[in-house]
Protein backbone atom coordinates (compact mmCIF):
# COMPACT_ATOMS: atom_id res chain seq x y z
CA UNK A 1 0.00 0.00 0.00
CA UNK A 2 2.71 2.47 1.11
CA UNK A 3 5.04 1.45 -1.70
CA UNK A 4 2.13 1.70 -4.11
CA UNK A 5 1.37 5.26 -3.01
CA UNK A 6 5.02 6.21 -3.22
CA UNK A 7 5.19 4.68 -6.71
CA UNK A 8 2.08 6.63 -7.68
CA UNK A 9 3.61 9.86 -6.37
CA UNK A 10 6.88 9.46 -8.26
CA UNK A 11 5.09 8.32 -11.44
CA UNK A 12 2.82 11.36 -11.35
CA UNK A 13 5.56 13.82 -10.43
CA UNK A 14 8.38 12.58 -12.62
CA UNK A 15 6.58 11.11 -15.63
CA UNK A 16 2.87 11.83 -16.01
CA UNK A 17 2.64 15.55 -15.17
CA UNK A 18 5.88 16.54 -16.91
CA UNK A 19 4.76 14.88 -20.15
CA UNK A 20 1.33 16.54 -19.91
CA UNK A 21 2.74 20.01 -19.30
CA UNK A 22 5.57 19.68 -21.81
CA UNK A 23 3.13 18.61 -24.54
CA UNK A 24 1.22 21.87 -24.21
CA UNK A 25 1.56 24.23 -27.13
CA UNK A 26 3.99 27.07 -26.56
CA UNK A 27 2.37 30.48 -26.02
CA UNK A 28 2.80 32.86 -28.92
CA UNK A 29 2.31 36.49 -27.93
CA UNK A 30 2.06 38.78 -30.96
CA UNK A 31 2.47 42.55 -30.81
CA UNK A 32 0.99 45.07 -33.19
CA UNK A 33 0.77 48.85 -33.27
CA UNK A 34 -0.91 51.66 -35.11
CA UNK A 35 0.66 55.12 -35.33
CA UNK A 36 -1.17 58.35 -36.02
CA UNK A 37 0.74 61.57 -36.67
CA UNK A 38 -1.17 64.85 -36.55
CA UNK A 39 0.61 66.34 -39.57
CA UNK A 40 3.22 65.14 -42.03
CA UNK A 41 4.42 68.64 -42.82
CA UNK A 42 4.96 71.49 -40.37
CA UNK A 43 6.76 74.80 -40.18
CA UNK A 44 9.85 75.15 -37.99
CA UNK A 45 8.84 76.02 -34.45
CA UNK A 46 5.52 74.22 -34.77
CA UNK A 47 4.71 70.93 -33.02
CA UNK A 48 3.12 67.71 -34.17
CA UNK A 49 1.54 64.94 -32.11
CA UNK A 50 2.22 61.22 -32.26
CA UNK A 51 -0.44 58.82 -30.99
CA UNK A 52 0.66 55.19 -30.74
CA UNK A 53 -1.83 52.42 -30.05
CA UNK A 54 0.06 49.24 -29.19
CA UNK A 55 -1.45 45.86 -28.43
CA UNK A 56 -0.88 42.14 -27.99
CA UNK A 57 -3.03 40.35 -30.56
CA UNK A 58 -1.61 36.92 -29.72
CA UNK A 59 -1.38 34.74 -26.61
CA UNK A 60 -0.48 35.80 -23.10
CA UNK A 61 3.04 37.21 -22.84
CA UNK A 62 5.30 38.32 -20.03
CA UNK A 63 6.33 41.76 -21.28
CA UNK A 64 5.06 44.06 -24.02
CA UNK A 65 7.74 46.58 -25.03
CA UNK A 66 7.22 49.62 -27.24
CA UNK A 67 10.22 51.53 -28.50
CA UNK A 68 10.14 54.92 -30.22
CA UNK A 69 13.43 56.10 -31.72
CA UNK A 70 14.47 59.53 -33.00
CA UNK A 71 17.43 59.01 -35.36
CA UNK A 72 18.13 62.74 -35.62
CA UNK A 73 18.46 63.22 -31.84
CA UNK A 74 21.31 62.27 -29.52
CA UNK A 75 19.23 62.82 -26.41
CA UNK A 76 15.63 63.37 -25.47
CA UNK A 77 15.41 67.11 -24.82
CA UNK A 78 12.71 69.77 -24.95
CA UNK A 79 11.91 68.76 -28.55
CA UNK A 80 10.08 65.66 -27.27
CA UNK A 81 7.29 65.80 -24.70
CA UNK A 82 5.54 62.73 -23.33
CA UNK A 83 1.92 63.80 -23.10
CA UNK A 84 0.22 60.67 -21.92
CA UNK A 85 0.59 56.89 -21.54
CA UNK A 86 -1.30 54.01 -19.96
CA UNK A 87 1.40 51.35 -19.85
CA UNK A 88 1.78 50.02 -16.29
CA UNK A 89 5.48 50.90 -16.23
CA UNK A 90 7.21 54.23 -16.34
CA UNK A 91 8.82 55.13 -19.69
CA UNK A 92 12.58 54.99 -19.96
CA UNK A 93 14.58 57.67 -21.74
CA UNK A 94 17.59 56.31 -23.57
CA UNK A 95 20.20 58.65 -24.92
CA UNK A 96 22.90 57.91 -27.48
CA UNK A 97 25.67 55.46 -26.44
CA UNK A 98 23.56 53.59 -23.91
CA UNK A 99 23.90 49.78 -23.94
CA UNK A 100 20.70 48.14 -25.16
CA UNK A 101 19.48 44.62 -25.84
CA UNK A 102 19.78 43.57 -29.46
CA UNK A 103 18.51 40.97 -31.93
CA UNK A 104 15.42 40.15 -29.88
CA UNK A 105 17.66 38.39 -27.35
CA UNK A 106 15.98 39.84 -24.22
CA UNK A 107 19.22 41.49 -23.21
CA UNK A 108 21.66 38.64 -23.82
CA UNK A 109 23.12 40.39 -26.87
CA UNK A 110 23.81 44.06 -26.44
CA UNK A 111 24.72 47.03 -28.55
CA UNK A 112 25.18 50.76 -27.98
CA UNK A 113 22.33 53.04 -28.98
CA UNK A 114 23.15 55.37 -31.89
CA UNK A 115 20.37 57.86 -31.21
CA UNK A 116 17.80 58.79 -28.59
CA UNK A 117 14.86 56.50 -27.82
CA UNK A 118 11.91 56.18 -25.51
CA UNK A 119 11.11 52.67 -24.25
CA UNK A 120 8.03 51.74 -22.34
CA UNK A 121 6.63 48.40 -21.25
CA UNK A 122 3.65 46.63 -19.78
CA UNK A 123 4.13 43.61 -17.49
CA UNK A 124 2.60 41.10 -17.90
CA UNK A 125 1.11 41.29 -21.38
CA UNK A 126 -2.30 39.63 -21.40
CA UNK A 127 -3.91 38.57 -24.67
CA UNK A 128 -5.78 41.49 -26.26
CA UNK A 129 -4.07 43.92 -23.88
CA UNK A 130 -3.73 47.36 -25.46
CA UNK A 131 -1.88 50.52 -24.48
CA UNK A 132 -1.33 54.03 -25.76
CA UNK A 133 1.54 56.48 -25.80
CA UNK A 134 1.08 60.12 -26.82
CA UNK A 135 4.00 62.34 -27.68
CA UNK A 136 4.36 65.91 -28.82
CA UNK A 137 7.36 66.80 -30.98
CA UNK A 138 8.75 70.24 -31.76
CA UNK A 139 11.71 69.76 -34.12
CA UNK A 140 14.55 72.28 -33.96
CA UNK A 141 16.01 71.60 -37.39
CA UNK A 142 14.74 71.89 -40.90
CA UNK A 143 14.31 68.87 -43.14
CA UNK A 144 12.92 65.42 -42.56
CA UNK A 145 12.29 64.44 -38.94
CA UNK A 146 12.15 60.63 -38.69
CA UNK A 147 10.58 58.43 -36.04
CA UNK A 148 11.31 54.70 -35.68
CA UNK A 149 8.69 52.57 -33.93
CA UNK A 150 8.79 48.88 -32.95
CA UNK A 151 7.21 46.52 -30.42
CA UNK A 152 8.49 43.28 -28.95
CA UNK A 153 6.82 40.63 -26.83
CA UNK A 154 8.79 38.66 -24.26
CA UNK A 155 9.17 35.71 -24.43
CA UNK A 156 10.35 36.16 -27.98
CA UNK A 157 9.41 32.68 -29.11
CA UNK A 158 9.07 33.31 -32.84
CA UNK A 159 9.05 35.99 -35.53
CA UNK A 160 5.48 36.69 -34.50
CA UNK A 161 6.80 38.15 -31.24
CA UNK A 162 7.96 41.39 -32.84
CA UNK A 163 6.37 44.02 -35.05
CA UNK A 164 7.10 45.07 -37.72
CA UNK A 165 8.46 41.82 -39.12
CA UNK A 166 10.18 43.29 -42.13
CA UNK A 167 11.55 46.56 -43.47
CA UNK A 168 14.34 48.69 -42.10
CA UNK A 169 16.58 47.26 -39.37
CA UNK A 170 17.77 49.60 -36.63
CA UNK A 171 21.24 49.47 -34.96
CA UNK A 172 19.84 46.80 -32.59
CA UNK A 173 19.24 44.60 -35.64
CA UNK A 174 15.52 44.77 -35.03
CA UNK A 175 12.86 45.81 -37.49
CA UNK A 176 11.34 49.27 -37.21
CA UNK A 177 8.49 51.08 -38.93
CA UNK A 178 9.65 54.47 -40.19
CA UNK A 179 7.47 57.60 -40.00
CA UNK A 180 8.55 61.04 -41.12
CA UNK A 181 7.45 64.64 -40.90
CA UNK A 182 8.79 67.39 -43.16
CA UNK A 183 9.92 70.47 -41.24
CA UNK A 184 9.70 73.51 -43.50
CA UNK A 185 11.19 77.03 -43.12
CA UNK B 1 -2.14 31.67 47.42
CA UNK B 2 -4.85 30.55 45.01
CA UNK B 3 -5.21 34.11 43.67
CA UNK B 4 -1.43 34.34 43.22
CA UNK B 5 -1.29 31.08 41.20
CA UNK B 6 -4.22 32.20 39.09
CA UNK B 7 -2.44 35.49 38.44
CA UNK B 8 0.74 33.72 37.30
CA UNK B 9 -1.25 31.36 35.09
CA UNK B 10 -2.92 34.37 33.50
CA UNK B 11 0.47 36.04 32.97
CA UNK B 12 1.73 32.88 31.32
CA UNK B 13 -1.27 32.94 29.00
CA UNK B 14 -0.48 36.56 28.13
CA UNK B 15 3.08 35.49 27.36
CA UNK B 16 1.75 32.69 25.14
CA UNK B 17 -0.60 35.04 23.26
CA UNK B 18 2.32 37.42 22.68
CA UNK B 19 4.52 34.62 21.41
CA UNK B 20 1.76 33.39 19.09
CA UNK B 21 1.45 36.93 17.71
CA UNK B 22 5.22 37.09 17.18
CA UNK B 23 5.19 33.95 15.09
CA UNK B 24 1.97 34.79 13.24
CA UNK B 25 3.62 38.10 12.37
CA UNK B 26 6.68 36.34 10.97
CA UNK B 27 4.37 33.97 9.10
CA UNK B 28 2.84 37.06 7.44
CA UNK B 29 6.33 38.37 6.63
CA UNK B 30 7.28 35.07 4.96
CA UNK B 31 4.00 34.91 3.02
CA UNK B 32 4.52 38.51 1.88
CA UNK B 33 8.14 37.71 1.01
CA UNK B 34 7.25 34.74 -1.17
CA UNK B 35 4.52 36.78 -2.86
CA UNK B 36 6.99 39.63 -3.34
CA UNK B 37 9.39 37.37 -5.27
CA UNK B 38 6.53 36.39 -7.60
CA UNK B 39 5.49 40.03 -7.91
CA UNK B 40 9.03 41.05 -8.87
CA UNK B 41 9.23 38.31 -11.50
CA UNK B 42 5.82 39.02 -13.03
CA UNK B 43 5.38 42.75 -12.66
CA UNK B 44 8.80 44.15 -11.79
CA UNK B 45 7.33 46.79 -9.47
CA UNK B 46 9.07 50.14 -9.72
CA UNK B 47 8.33 51.51 -6.27
CA UNK B 48 8.79 50.40 -2.68
CA UNK B 49 5.04 50.64 -2.14
CA UNK B 50 3.39 47.35 -3.11
CA UNK B 51 0.83 44.97 -1.67
CA UNK B 52 3.37 42.20 -0.82
CA UNK B 53 5.53 44.78 0.97
CA UNK B 54 2.38 45.86 2.83
CA UNK B 55 1.78 42.27 3.99
CA UNK B 56 5.41 41.94 5.04
CA UNK B 57 5.51 45.09 7.09
CA UNK B 58 2.10 44.34 8.65
CA UNK B 59 3.73 41.10 9.80
CA UNK B 60 6.61 43.05 11.31
CA UNK B 61 4.11 45.27 13.14
CA UNK B 62 2.21 42.21 14.43
CA UNK B 63 5.46 40.65 15.66
CA UNK B 64 6.37 43.87 17.41
CA UNK B 65 3.00 43.93 19.19
CA UNK B 66 3.58 40.26 20.04
CA UNK B 67 6.93 41.07 21.64
CA UNK B 68 5.40 43.83 23.75
CA UNK B 69 2.55 41.54 24.86
CA UNK B 70 4.85 38.62 25.65
CA UNK B 71 7.22 40.94 27.55
CA UNK B 72 4.30 42.14 29.68
CA UNK B 73 3.27 38.53 30.37
CA UNK B 74 6.84 37.41 30.99
CA UNK B 75 7.51 40.07 33.66
CA UNK B 76 4.61 38.84 35.76
CA UNK B 77 5.24 35.13 35.29
CA UNK B 78 6.85 33.08 38.05
CA UNK B 79 9.87 31.02 36.91
CA UNK B 80 10.19 33.49 34.06
CA UNK B 81 13.86 32.55 33.53
CA UNK B 82 12.77 29.61 31.37
CA UNK B 83 11.21 32.01 28.88
CA UNK B 84 13.95 34.63 29.03
CA UNK B 85 16.01 33.18 26.19
CA UNK B 86 12.93 33.13 23.98
CA UNK B 87 12.34 36.85 24.53
CA UNK B 88 16.01 37.73 24.13
CA UNK B 89 16.29 36.03 20.73
CA UNK B 90 12.99 37.53 19.56
CA UNK B 91 14.13 41.00 20.63
CA UNK B 92 17.36 40.74 18.64
CA UNK B 93 15.35 39.45 15.68
CA UNK B 94 12.73 42.18 15.80
CA UNK B 95 15.45 44.83 16.06
CA UNK B 96 16.92 43.53 12.82
CA UNK B 97 13.47 43.41 11.22
CA UNK B 98 12.75 46.98 12.23
CA UNK B 99 16.14 48.06 10.98
CA UNK B 100 15.59 46.25 7.66
CA UNK B 101 12.64 48.48 6.71
CA UNK B 102 14.54 51.81 6.57
CA UNK B 103 17.61 50.08 5.08
CA UNK B 104 15.38 48.55 2.35
CA UNK B 105 13.75 51.92 1.63
CA UNK B 106 17.15 53.63 1.55
CA UNK B 107 18.53 50.90 -0.77
CA UNK B 108 15.54 51.23 -3.15
CA UNK B 109 15.99 55.00 -3.20
CA UNK B 110 19.71 54.90 -3.98
CA UNK B 111 20.08 51.77 -6.14
CA UNK B 112 16.57 51.26 -7.48
CA UNK B 113 15.27 47.73 -7.70
CA UNK B 114 17.27 45.38 -5.49
CA UNK B 115 17.87 41.68 -6.02
CA UNK B 116 16.86 38.82 -3.75
CA UNK B 117 20.24 38.77 -2.06
CA UNK B 118 21.02 42.24 -0.78
CA UNK B 119 22.05 43.73 2.59
CA UNK B 120 18.48 44.86 3.49
CA UNK B 121 16.99 41.50 2.49
CA UNK B 122 19.63 39.55 4.45
CA UNK B 123 18.94 41.73 7.48
CA UNK B 124 15.25 40.99 7.03
CA UNK B 125 15.73 37.22 6.66
CA UNK B 126 18.11 36.92 9.61
CA UNK B 127 15.67 39.01 11.66
CA UNK B 128 12.81 36.72 10.62
CA UNK B 129 14.74 33.58 11.54
CA UNK B 130 15.80 34.96 14.94
CA UNK B 131 12.38 36.37 15.83
CA UNK B 132 10.58 33.17 14.88
CA UNK B 133 13.22 31.03 16.61
CA UNK B 134 12.67 33.01 19.79
CA UNK B 135 8.92 32.59 19.33
CA UNK B 136 9.33 28.88 18.67
CA UNK B 137 11.37 28.37 21.85
CA UNK B 138 8.73 30.21 23.87
CA UNK B 139 5.88 28.24 22.36
CA UNK B 140 7.58 24.87 22.64
CA UNK B 141 8.62 25.49 26.25
CA UNK B 142 5.09 26.55 27.06
CA UNK B 143 3.75 23.44 25.43
CA UNK B 144 6.10 21.21 27.40
CA UNK B 145 5.24 22.97 30.65
CA UNK B 146 1.48 22.59 30.36
CA UNK B 147 -0.77 19.56 30.30
CA UNK B 148 -1.59 18.25 26.88
CA UNK B 149 -4.50 19.39 24.83
CA UNK B 150 -4.43 17.91 21.33
CA UNK B 151 -5.74 20.86 19.34
CA UNK B 152 -3.73 23.37 21.32
CA UNK B 153 -0.51 21.37 21.09
CA UNK B 154 -0.84 21.06 17.32
CA UNK B 155 -1.56 24.79 16.98
CA UNK B 156 1.51 25.62 19.04
CA UNK B 157 3.76 23.26 17.08
CA UNK B 158 2.59 24.68 13.77
CA UNK B 159 2.86 28.31 14.87
CA UNK B 160 6.27 27.53 16.30
CA UNK B 161 7.76 25.76 13.31
CA UNK B 162 6.10 27.01 10.12
CA UNK B 163 7.42 30.62 10.20
CA UNK B 164 10.99 29.55 10.91
CA UNK B 165 10.80 26.88 8.20
CA UNK B 166 9.57 29.43 5.65
CA UNK B 167 12.15 32.00 6.78
CA UNK B 168 14.97 29.45 6.57
CA UNK B 169 13.77 28.43 3.11
CA UNK B 170 13.99 32.12 2.20
CA UNK B 171 17.61 32.11 3.32
CA UNK B 172 18.45 29.08 1.14
CA UNK B 173 16.61 30.70 -1.79
CA UNK B 174 18.54 33.95 -1.35
CA UNK B 175 21.83 32.08 -1.37
CA UNK B 176 21.02 29.88 -4.36
CA UNK B 177 18.63 31.64 -6.76
CA UNK B 178 20.11 33.81 -9.50
CA UNK B 179 17.81 36.74 -8.73
CA UNK B 180 20.43 39.16 -7.48
CA UNK B 181 21.98 40.76 -10.55
CA UNK B 182 20.93 44.41 -10.60
CA UNK B 183 22.13 47.57 -12.36
CA UNK B 184 24.51 48.35 -9.50
CA UNK B 185 25.51 45.00 -8.01
CA UNK B 186 25.76 41.39 -9.06
CA UNK B 187 25.21 39.29 -5.93
CA UNK B 188 24.19 36.20 -7.92
CA UNK B 189 25.76 33.06 -6.42
CA UNK B 190 28.24 31.08 -8.51
CA UNK B 191 26.06 28.42 -10.25
CA UNK B 192 27.82 25.32 -8.93
CA UNK B 193 27.91 26.65 -5.38
CA UNK B 194 24.23 27.57 -5.70
CA UNK B 195 23.36 24.00 -6.74
CA UNK B 196 25.25 22.59 -3.75
CA UNK B 197 23.49 24.98 -1.36
CA UNK B 198 20.05 24.08 -2.76
CA UNK B 199 20.72 20.33 -2.89
CA UNK B 200 21.88 20.24 0.71
CA UNK B 201 19.82 23.06 2.21
CA UNK B 202 16.27 22.33 1.06
CA UNK B 203 16.17 18.57 1.91
CA UNK B 204 17.72 19.34 5.30
CA UNK B 205 15.01 21.88 6.05
CA UNK B 206 12.09 19.69 4.95
CA UNK B 207 13.32 16.76 6.99
CA UNK B 208 14.35 18.81 10.03
CA UNK B 209 11.09 20.69 10.42
CA UNK B 210 8.71 17.84 9.63
CA UNK B 211 10.50 15.31 11.83
CA UNK B 212 10.73 17.93 14.61
CA UNK B 213 6.98 18.47 14.38
CA UNK B 214 6.47 14.74 14.69
CA UNK B 215 8.76 14.51 17.73
CA UNK B 216 7.16 17.50 19.44
CA UNK B 217 3.68 16.12 18.89
CA UNK B 218 4.73 13.00 20.79
CA UNK B 219 4.76 10.85 17.68
CA UNK B 220 1.30 11.71 16.51
CA UNK B 221 0.04 10.70 13.05
CA UNK B 222 -1.07 13.65 10.94
CA UNK B 223 1.24 16.43 12.10
CA UNK B 224 3.70 15.91 9.21
CA UNK B 225 0.87 16.07 6.67
CA UNK B 226 -0.65 19.10 8.35
CA UNK B 227 2.53 21.15 8.65
CA UNK B 228 3.79 20.09 5.20
CA UNK B 229 0.34 20.71 3.72
CA UNK B 230 0.27 24.25 5.11
CA UNK B 231 3.68 24.87 3.58
CA UNK B 232 2.34 23.65 0.23
CA UNK B 233 -0.73 25.89 0.50
CA UNK B 234 1.36 28.97 1.29
CA UNK B 235 3.91 28.30 -1.42
CA UNK B 236 1.24 27.30 -3.94
CA UNK B 237 -0.82 30.42 -3.35
CA UNK B 238 2.11 32.86 -3.39
CA UNK B 239 4.48 31.35 -5.96
CA UNK B 240 2.28 29.38 -8.37
CA UNK B 241 -1.30 30.68 -8.51
CA UNK B 242 -0.41 34.38 -9.10
CA UNK B 243 1.35 33.37 -12.33
CA UNK B 244 -1.46 33.00 -14.88
CA UNK B 245 0.50 30.56 -17.07
CA UNK B 246 1.48 28.29 -14.18
CA UNK B 247 -1.84 28.22 -12.35
CA UNK B 248 -2.86 24.83 -13.71
CA UNK B 249 0.39 23.22 -12.53
CA UNK B 250 -1.01 23.50 -9.01
CA UNK B 251 -2.33 19.99 -9.64
CA UNK B 252 1.22 18.72 -10.00
CA UNK B 253 2.28 20.61 -6.88
CA UNK B 254 -0.63 19.17 -4.89
CA UNK B 255 0.63 15.63 -5.42
CA UNK B 256 3.33 16.42 -2.85
CA UNK B 257 0.56 15.81 -0.32
CA UNK B 258 0.78 12.10 -1.23
CA UNK B 259 4.47 12.01 -0.27
CA UNK B 260 3.67 13.81 2.99
CA UNK B 261 0.95 11.31 3.87
CA UNK B 262 3.21 8.37 3.07
CA UNK B 263 5.99 9.85 5.23
CA UNK B 264 3.51 10.52 8.02
CA UNK B 265 2.33 6.93 7.92
CA UNK B 266 5.81 5.42 7.70
CA UNK B 267 7.13 7.51 10.59
CA UNK B 268 4.19 7.17 12.97
CA UNK B 269 2.77 3.75 12.23
CA UNK B 270 5.85 1.69 11.56
CA UNK B 271 7.22 -0.38 14.42
CA UNK B 272 10.74 -0.02 13.07
CA UNK B 273 12.96 1.85 15.52
CA UNK B 274 14.51 4.09 12.88
CA UNK B 275 11.35 4.76 10.90
CA UNK B 276 11.99 8.51 11.20
CA UNK B 277 15.08 8.09 9.05
CA UNK B 278 13.10 6.26 6.36
CA UNK B 279 10.59 9.11 6.43
CA UNK B 280 13.41 11.65 6.24
CA UNK B 281 14.82 9.82 3.22
CA UNK B 282 11.47 10.10 1.44
CA UNK B 283 11.27 13.79 2.30
CA UNK B 284 14.79 14.39 1.02
CA UNK B 285 14.01 12.77 -2.31
CA UNK B 286 11.07 15.11 -3.01
CA UNK B 287 12.76 18.46 -2.40
CA UNK B 288 12.84 19.47 -6.09
CA UNK B 289 9.09 18.89 -6.36
CA UNK B 290 8.40 20.48 -2.98
CA UNK B 291 10.17 23.73 -3.79
CA UNK B 292 8.57 24.07 -7.26
CA UNK B 293 8.82 26.37 -9.20
CA UNK B 294 11.68 28.77 -8.42
CA UNK B 295 14.19 26.06 -7.51
CA UNK B 296 14.41 25.43 -11.27
CA UNK B 297 16.36 28.68 -11.76
CA UNK B 298 19.25 27.34 -9.67
CA UNK B 299 19.61 24.11 -11.66
CA UNK B 300 18.92 25.80 -15.00
CA UNK B 301 21.91 28.10 -14.44
CA UNK B 302 24.25 25.13 -14.27
CA UNK B 303 22.57 22.52 -16.48
CA UNK B 304 20.87 24.44 -19.31
CA UNK B 305 21.71 28.11 -19.01
CA UNK B 306 18.40 28.87 -20.69
CA UNK B 307 16.92 32.35 -20.61
CA UNK B 308 13.87 32.07 -18.33
CA UNK B 309 10.86 34.27 -18.60
CA UNK B 310 7.91 33.93 -16.18
CA UNK B 311 5.74 32.09 -18.68
CA UNK B 312 8.49 29.58 -19.47
CA UNK B 313 9.29 28.66 -15.85
CA UNK B 314 7.22 25.50 -15.77
CA UNK B 315 8.39 24.14 -19.12
CA UNK B 316 12.07 24.46 -18.17
CA UNK B 317 11.27 23.05 -14.73
CA UNK B 318 9.68 19.92 -16.20
CA UNK B 319 12.44 19.59 -18.77
CA UNK B 320 14.91 19.37 -15.89
CA UNK B 321 12.92 17.33 -13.40
CA UNK B 322 14.27 13.84 -14.18
CA UNK B 323 17.88 14.98 -14.53
CA UNK B 324 17.78 16.92 -11.27
CA UNK B 325 16.03 14.05 -9.48
CA UNK B 326 18.69 11.52 -10.43
CA UNK B 327 21.76 13.69 -9.90
CA UNK B 328 20.61 15.01 -6.53
CA UNK B 329 18.86 12.05 -4.93
CA UNK B 330 21.87 10.69 -3.02
CA UNK B 331 23.15 13.99 -1.53
CA UNK B 332 19.56 15.10 -0.91
CA UNK B 333 18.69 11.94 1.02
CA UNK B 334 21.92 12.15 3.03
CA UNK B 335 21.17 15.77 3.85
CA UNK B 336 17.63 14.84 4.91
CA UNK B 337 19.01 12.11 7.16
CA UNK B 338 21.27 14.72 8.74
CA UNK B 339 18.21 16.92 9.21
CA UNK B 340 16.45 14.04 10.98
CA UNK B 341 19.46 13.39 13.22
CA UNK B 342 19.76 17.07 14.07
CA UNK B 343 16.04 17.22 14.82
CA UNK B 344 16.33 14.32 17.27
CA UNK B 345 19.26 16.00 19.05
CA UNK B 346 17.36 19.27 19.38
CA UNK B 347 14.28 17.46 20.61
CA UNK B 348 16.13 15.51 23.27
CA UNK B 349 17.65 18.79 24.52
CA UNK B 350 14.17 20.30 24.71
CA UNK B 351 12.88 17.32 26.66
CA UNK B 352 15.83 17.50 29.06
CA UNK B 353 14.92 21.09 29.75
Amino acid sequence: MILGLLGLYFSLSLVVFPSIYLSKEELKPQPFFDVQISSNSIKIGQSFDIHIFSQNIGDYGDIHILSVGFPSLEKIDEQIKIQNYDFNHQYKIINKDTMLGAEYSAGIKKTASEYALIEIMNRPSPAKGHYTLDLSVTPKNLGIFEIYVKTIEIPHTSDLAHFPRQGLQDPQNEYVAVYSVMVNP
Amino acid sequence: MFVNRKFHLKSKHVFLIGTLLINLGILLVTIGGSWDITNHLLNKPETFVSLPHGVMYSGVALSLIGILVSFTGWRKTENNQSFKISLKISLIGISLLLGAGPIDFFWHSIFGLDGLLSPPHMTLIIGMILTSTGGMIGLIRYNILRTNNNFFSILIIICGLLPIWLASSGMISSLSLPFSNTDFFNFNPEPFTAVIIATIGYPFLISFFLITSYNLSQNRFGIISLLGGLFLIIYGSTAILPNFVMAETILFYSTNAIALLVTDYVVSRSNYKHASYIGAGILGSIFYMFYYPYIMYTYNELLLGRLVSPSSIYSIYFELILTVFFITIIPAVISALAGCYFSKQIHSKMIQF
